[in-house]
C-alpha cells in the first residue's frame, strides 16, 4: 500500500507492507513542479521498494493530488481526513491537531462523546499568514539559511512588532526592525510568535485547545523555535484555564512533535485504504502521468489560457480613445506667484504628497516626499520645493493622511481631513455624480461609497497586502521592465494564465508555476493586472454585488497610472455593471492631497484667516527626539518603540505631567507607533483628554449612557417604585 | 429590581453579570461556547460563566428567563411583539454548554431558572413566572408573584418614561438652539459595550447629543406634529402603525427599527442616523435598504456599522467617525433647515411663540 501527499511545497510518500512496518518513505520540495516530483518519486518507488503495477494499491492526498491521482490509478483521500485517520491511530490520546503546512495550515479537535469521538476541523489556505511560507519568506529576505532557521530558538527572546495577518507586511516589518538595529534571532522568533498567534486567533473558533496535542506538518517539526512558542502559548493558555494537566506531567510532556509527523498523511491514507474494497486505488504506473510531465502539462496551458487583456486591435483603439494616462500633476520649475494659493497635503506611510491650488480651485503645482519616517522631515521637503517652486502668498493649508493629526499644529494647518473625505472631495470636484470611488495606492486598498454626496459606506484594506499595487511594481522589476511600459508590454500578451485570487504571497509561487508552463513576462504580466480587479474588490472589498453600489465609477490613486490594470479594471466593473460608466480621475496619484486642498477651499470661502506658520518658521524648525524606555507605549503587549519628536513652538502647552517632561513653549509629536492608540502617551495623558471627554459628554448626554448606568442598578424596591 | 425587590429579595444579593467584554468571554465562556450564528447569544456564555464562576459569593439561583413577547410601545398597532427565536432560545442553547460536562450549575451549588415569558402579555406573566420560578422558590405563592409582577411592570415603565422625558429635553434643546443631534437605530444589546463597542460614544465626544431610538419621546403633541397629517390622510392608521413600511410587523425589535427609521425622517434635529447590527443578523439584513431609504429620502445622513462582533475594528471606527463629523458639519444646518421646511409648523419642541 502507498500513500502520496502531494502538498504546495513538498511531495512526501510511504509505503507500508502488509504487516504495517514502512519499507520506504521520502520527503522533497518539488519547487513547483509537482507532477515531475510525483513521477520520480513512483519510479524510485517502483525500483527501491518493488511498487507493481496492476497489483499494489496507491492512495493521494494534499492540495495537489487532484488531478494526478486519476492519472495512476489513485484513489483521492481528503487531506483532514488522511490525518486524522492516522492520528487516531497511533495517538488515542491527542485531542488536538495542529498541522501548519506551506501554504495552509489546519486544526483539528477531537473531543470525546458517548460513543466515539467527534472531530471538528478548521482549515484556511487563502493566506499567508500563519503558514509556513510565511516564516520562509521572510527568512529569506534576512538570509538566514535553512539549517539556522531550523535551530533558532523563541525561548528568551525579545519579541517585536510584526504583522501577523499578512506576509507581505511581515516581509516589511522585519526589514524595518532590522534598519532599527534588531539582531535577527529576535525577528525570527517573533515570527514564530506571529505564526502561532495567528493560529490561534483565527483556527480555534472559540474551542479551547486541550492536551494532548500533536503538532504536525514540515514547518511544526523542523523549527526548534516555533515548537517552543507552541509550549509557551500552550502552557501559558491551559494556567489560564486552569486545565488539570495529568499527575506527573507539565505542559511540554503534553505538547507531542513526532519525528515521523512528516508521513502523517501517507499513513493515514494507507489507513483507509485498508477499509476500501481491493479493487480500489490499483497501481496503474507511471505512463499517464509521463505523458502529463510531456505533453499534457502544455496542451492543458492552451487550454486554460484566458484571452489577453485586449482582443484584438479595436478594443485596444477604443480603450485608448476612452481613457489617458493621468498626467503627473505639473511639477516644473514656475515663475513667482503672488496671488493667494491654498495646500493640500497627503502624508501617506510611503510617501508625502503636497499640492497647490488657486482659490478659483485650479492645480498649479504638486510636488512629493519618500516617507523617511520623521514627519517634521518630510513635511519640511515638501515645504522647500512648494517655496522653491515660487509659491509666497499663502491663504489656506489643510492636511490629510496618517501624519495628519500630528502635524496640524505643528505646520500650522487650518483643516485636518480624514482620508476617506479628501478622497471622495478630490473626486466629486471632477465628478460631481460619482458613485463608487476606487482608491488603489502602493501598500494599501480603498474602496469608497457615496451617497447624498458623502462617503456613506467604505472598504479600507491595509492589514493585508492582496490586490495593492506595490506587487505589480516587484514584478515588473524582476523582468527588468520599467513601469511606465508596464501596460505596453502587457497589452502585447494574446493569451494568459488565469492567476488566483487572494495572498500576494501565494500568488509569487503561481507565478513561479505559470512560468514554468511557458507562459512568458508579457503573459504574466497582463495576468497579474487581471487579477488585480479581483483581489480590490471580492477578495480585499468583499463586495460580492458591484450593480448595488451604483454604477459611476472613479479610478484613483498611483496604481490607476498602470494603464493594463485600468483596463483590467474597466473591463473588471462592465462585466459585473453593464451599463457602468468608468472613468480615470485625471490626477490619480495626487487624489489626497487634492482633496485637502479643496477642504482648505471650502474652509477660506467661510472668511477664516490662515494659521500657516510660513516657510522660514517651517524651514527652521528645531527638534529633538527620544526613543527610550520611556516612550515605549504600554497599551498593548506588542510594546511599541515610539520617538517623541519634540518640535520648538512659540505658544505652544507644553506636557508637565509626561514622564519625559516637556517644558512650555514645545509641541510633541509622536511617530513610530503602529497603531492610533499609540498617539496618546500615557496613563497620564490619558487623564488629560479624558477629563477634557467627561466635560463634552455632560454638555452632549447620550441616552444609551443613562440605560447603562441605571438599569442594572441594584437599589432597594421602594426606590424603583419612585 | 422592580419583580425581585418584590418578591423580598436584598437588592445587596441580587447580581447582575457584567457589561460583556472580550475578558470575559476569555476568561468564563471559553470551551463552554455553543454553535450560535448570533454574536450577542454567543456572549451569554461568558455571562453565564461569570456568574457561575466569578463570584466571590456563591449565588444560589441564575435566572436566565426565555422572553417570547416584549413589551412595545408599538403594541396593538402592529402584528405582534415577538423576540427573535435565536433570543428566546438562547438560555436553553447556552446552558448546554454548562451541562456538556458535568452539570456547572449543581457543582457549584447553583439552581438553574430559565422561566418562559411572554412580556408583552402582562395577564398571564405571573402564571408563567409562577410555573417557572416555584421550584428555585419554595415558598413562592401565586399571589405573590402577581404582586410582584405588577411592581415590575410599574417599575419597567417608570425607567421608560424616565429616559422619553429625557429625550424630548434633548430634542427641545436641539430645537431652542437649532443644533443637530444623532439618533441611534440599533436593537437593544447594541447599548452594550461590547456589543455596540460604544461607537455611538466616539461620536458623543465631537459635541453630538445621541438619541436611541428605544426611547423616543412619544407624547401624543409631538407624534401629532410628526404624523398627524398622515393619519388623516389615511396612508397609516395611527402614529404607531408601520404598515406603510412594513408588512410582516411579527419582530418586536425589528418593527421598533423600523419606525425609528419613520419619526427619524420626520424630526428636523435629527440630522443623521447611525445603524447597528451584528455579525450576519438575519433579523437586520432584510430592514437595511427600507431603513437606508426611509432616512435618506428625507435628505438625513445615513450611516451603517455592520457585521459588528468581538473585534472593535479600531482605527476604522476612527476614520469612520471622522468622516461622519465632517459631513455633520458641513451638512447639519442645511439638513436641519430642509427638514424644517417639510414639516408643518407648530412643532411642539420649540417654546410656544
Amino acid at each position: 500500500m502507498v500513500g502520496v501527499d502531494v502538498g504546495s511545497t513538498t511531495v512526501k510518500a510511504a509505503v507500508v507492507e502488509e504487516d504495517g512496518k514502512v519499507s520506504w518513505q521520502d520527503y522533497q520540495r518539488h519547487n513547483t513542479r509537482q507532477a515531475e516530483k510525483v513521477a520520480e518519486f513512483l519510479e524510485r518507488m517502483e525500483t527501491e521498494a518493488g511498487l507493481t503495477p496492476g497489483q499494489d494499491r496507491i492512495f493521494f492526498t494534499g492540495s495537489g493530488a487532484g488531478f494526478l491521482a486519476p492519472l495512476v490509478g489513485a484513489k483521492l483521500i481528503q487531506e483532514v481526513v488522511a490525518v486524522a485517520a492516522c492520528v487516531e491511530k497511533q495517538h488515542p490520546n491527542v485531542r488536538f491537531v495542529s498541522e501548519i503546512g506551506g501554504e495552509d495550515m489546519k486544526t483539528i479537535f477531537f473531543t470525546e462523546t458517548g460513543t466515539g469521538k467527534s472531530k471538528q476541523v478548521y482549515m484556511q489556505s487563502a493566506c499567508s499568514g500563519g503558514t509556513g511560507t510565511f516564516i520562509e519568506k521572510t527568512a529569506r529576505k534576512l538570509q538566514v539559511a535553512s539549517e539556522r532557521l531550523a535551530e533558532m530558538p523563541y525561548e528568551g527572546m525579545s519579541l517585536h512588532k510584526v504583522s501577523s495577518k499578512c506576509g507581505i507586511f511581515a516581509e516589511t516589518d522585519a526589514n524595518t526592525l532590522v534598519k532599527t538595529g534588531v539582531p535577527v534571532e529576535e525577528i525570527i522568533a517573533s515570527l514564530f510568535e506571529a505564526v502561532v498567534y495567528q493560529n490561534l486567533a483565527t483556527l480555534t473558533k472559540g474551542n479551547t485547545p486541550m492536551p494532548e496535542v500533536l503538532l504536525l506538518g514540515g514547518p511544526n517539526l523542523f523549527f526548534k523555535g516555533l515548537q517552543e512558542a507552541w509550549r509557551h502559548h500552550l502552557a501559558k493558555l491551559w494556567t489560564q484555564r486552569k486545565i488539570e494537566l495529568p499527575a506527573g506531567q507539565t505542559a511540554a510532556d503534553l505538547i507531542l512533535v513526532p519525528t515521523e509527523a512528516l508521513y502523517y498523511a501517507c499513513f493515514g491514507c494507507v489507513e483507509i485504504g485498508r477499509g476500501e474494497k481491493p479493487e480500489v486505488g490499483v497501481y496503474q504506473g507511471r505512463d499517464k502521468i509521463l505523458w502529463w510531465v510531456k505533453e499534457g502539462q502544455h496542451e492543458q496551458k492552451a487550454k486554460d489560457g484566458a484571452r489577453g487583456l485586449i482582443t484584438g486591435q479595436d478594443d485596444l483603439a477604443t480603450f485608448v480613445s476612452e481613457y489617458v494616462r493621468p498626467a503627473s500633476a505639473c511639477a516644473a520649475q514656475r515663475e513667482p506667484y503672488a496671488d493667494p494659493v491654498l495646500i493640500g497635503c497627503d502624508f501617506g506611510s510611503t510617501t508625502a504628497k503636497a499640492v497647490v491650488m488657486s482659490e478659483e480651485r485650479e492645480l498649479l503645482f504638486s510636488c512629493y516626499a519618500l516617507s523617511k519616517g520623521n514627519p517634521i522631515e518630510d513635511a519640511q521637503s515638501l515645504f522647500r520645493q512648494v517655496g522653491e517652486a515660487g509659491f509666497t502668498n499663502m491663504a489656506g493649508l489643510a492636511l490629510t493622511g496618517y501624519g495628519k493629526d500630528l502635524l496640524v499644529d505643528v505646520l500650522g494647518a487650518d483643516v485636518g481631513v480624514v482620508e476617506t473625505v479628501a478622497h471622495a472631495t478630490a473626486a466629486l470636484h471632477y465628478y460631481s455624480d460619482a458613485d463608487v470611488i476606487c482608491d488603489v495606492g502602493g501598500t494599501d486598498v480603498k474602496i469608497m461609497i457615496l451617497r447624498q454626496g458623502t462617503v456613506a459606506d467604505f472598504r479600507l484594506n491595509s492589514q493585508c497586502s492582496s490586490g495593492n499595487g506595490s506587487f505589480l511594481q516587484g514584478v515588473a522589476e524582476r523582468y527588468n521592465i520599467p513601469l511606465e511600459q508596464y501596460a505596453d508590454r502587457a497589452f502585447e500578451a494574446k493569451a494568459m494564465p488565469s492567476l488566483t485570487m487572494g495572498c500576494g504571497v501565494f500568488l509569487q509561487s503561481d507565478i513561479v508555476n505559470q512560468q514554468r508552463k511557458g507562459w512568458s513576462a508579457e503573459e504574466i504580466m497582463a495576468a497579474l493586472a487581471a487579477v488585480l480587479p479581483v483581489n480590490v474588490w471580492i477578495y480585499a472589498g468583499q463586495l460580492q454585488n458591484l450593480r448595488a453600489v451604483g454604477r459611476k465609477f472613479v479610478l484613483q490613486g498611483g496604481t490607476h497610472r498602470n494603464m493594463a490594470v485600468v483596463k483590467a479594471q474597466v473591463d473588471f466593473i462592465r462585466s459585473k455593471v453593464p451599463d457602468a460608466e468608468v472613468v480615470l480621475h485625471p490626477y490619480s496619484g495626487e487624489a489626497g492631497a487634492i482633496g485637502a486642498a479643496l477642504c482648505a477651499a471650502d474652509w477660506k470661502k467661510n472668511g477664516g484667516a490662515t494659521r500657516f506658520r510660513g516657510f522660514e518658521t517651517i524651514a527652521a524648525l528645531t527638534y529633538q527626539s527620544t526613543t527610550a524606555a520611556e516612550t515605549v507605549c504600554k497599551w498593548c503587549p506588542i510594546n511599541c518603540t515610539r520617538t517623541f519628536i519634540d518640535v520648538h513652538l512659540p505658544g505652544a502647552k507644553g506636557r508637565p505631567w509626561s514622564k519625559v517632561p516637556l517644558a512650555e513653549g514645545w509641541e510633541r509629536v509622536i511617530s513610530g507607533n503602529s497603531c492610533p492608540k499609540g498617539l496618546v502617551e500615557d496613563v497620564n495623558e490619558m487623564r488629560v483628554v479624558k477629563a477634557k471627554l467627561e466635560e463634552v459628554k455632560r454638555d452632549y448626554p447620550n441616552v444609551a449612557e443613562m440605560v447603562r448606568k441605571d438599569a442594572f442598578r441594584r437599589v432597594s424596591a421602594a426606590a424603583v417604585a419612585q | 429590581m422592580g419583580l425581585l425587590g418584590a418578591l423580598g429579595f436584598d437588592p445587596r444579593n441580587i447580581v447582575f453579570s457584567s457589561d460583556t467584554s472580550e475578558e470575559q468571554g476569555r476568561q468564563f465562556g471559553k470551551g463552554r461556547g455553543t454553535v450560535d450564528c448570533c454574536y450577542p447569544v454567543k456572549c451569554m456564555s461568558g455571562h453565564y460563566g461569570e456568574l457561575v464562576f466569578g463570584q466571590k459569593q456563591k449565588l444560589d439561583i441564575l435566572l436566565s428567563p426565555m422572553i417570547y413577547t416584549l413589551p412595545s410601545f408599538l403594541s396593538g398597532h402592529v402584528a405582534k411583539t415577538l423576540t427573535c427565536p435565536r433570543v428566546m432560545a438562547a438560555p436553553e442553547n447556552i446552558k448546554a454548554g454548562f451541562l456538556k460536562e458535568g452539570d456547572a450549575f449543581a457543582e457549584n451549588g447553583i439552581r438553574y431558572c430559565s422561566p418562559f415569558v411572554s412580556l408583552d402579555e402582562p395577564l398571564i406573566v405571573p402564571k408563567q413566572l409562577f410555573e417557572g420560578m416555584k421550584d428555585a422558590l419554595p415558598d413562592l405563592t401565586r399571589e405573590e408573584m402577581a404582586r410582584a409582577v405588577d411592581a415590575g411592570y410599574k417599575a419597567l415603565h417608570a425607567f421608560n418614561d424616565k429616559l422619553r422625558k429625557k429625550s424630548r429635553e434633548v430634542l427641545e434643546w436641539c430645537a431652542r438652539e437649532d443644533k443637530p443631534c444623532l439618533m441611534v437605530v440599533a436593537r437593544p444589546y447594541h447599548m452594550d459595550p461590547g456589543i455596540g463597542h460604544e461607537i455611538e460614544v466616539d461620536l458623543q465626544a465631537y459635541g453630538y447629543p445621541i438619541l436611541w431610538m428605544q426611547y423616543f419621546p412619544i407624547d401624543a403633541d409631538l407624534m401629532d406634529w410628526a404624523f398627524g397629517d398622515d393619519v388623516r390622510a389615511g396612508h397609516v392608521k395611527s402614529a404607531f402603525d408601520i404598515h406603510d413600511v412594513w408588512q410582516s410587523s411579527y419582530s418586536s425589535n425589528t418593527n421598533e427599527i423600523l419606525w425609528g427609521a419613520k419619526v427619524a425622517a420626520r424630526i428636523p434635529w435629527i440630522a443623521c442616523v447611525l445603524r447597528m447590527s451584528s455579525y450576519e443578523c438575519g433579523m437586520d439584513q432584510p430592514t437595511y435598504s427600507p431603513v437606508q431609504q426611509i432616512v435618506e429620502r428625507s435628505g438625513t445622513l445615513f450611516f451603517s456599522f455592520q457585521d459588528l462582533d468581538s473585534t472593535k475594528p479600531a482605527g476604522s471606527v476612527k476614520i469612520r467617525v471622522e468622516t461622519i463629523t465632517h459631513y455633520l458639519e458641513k451638512y447639519a444646518a442645511d439638513i436641519i433647515n430642509r427638514k424644517k421646511a417639510a414639516m408643518p409648523p407648530g412643532c411642539p419642541l420649540l417654546p410656544a411663540a
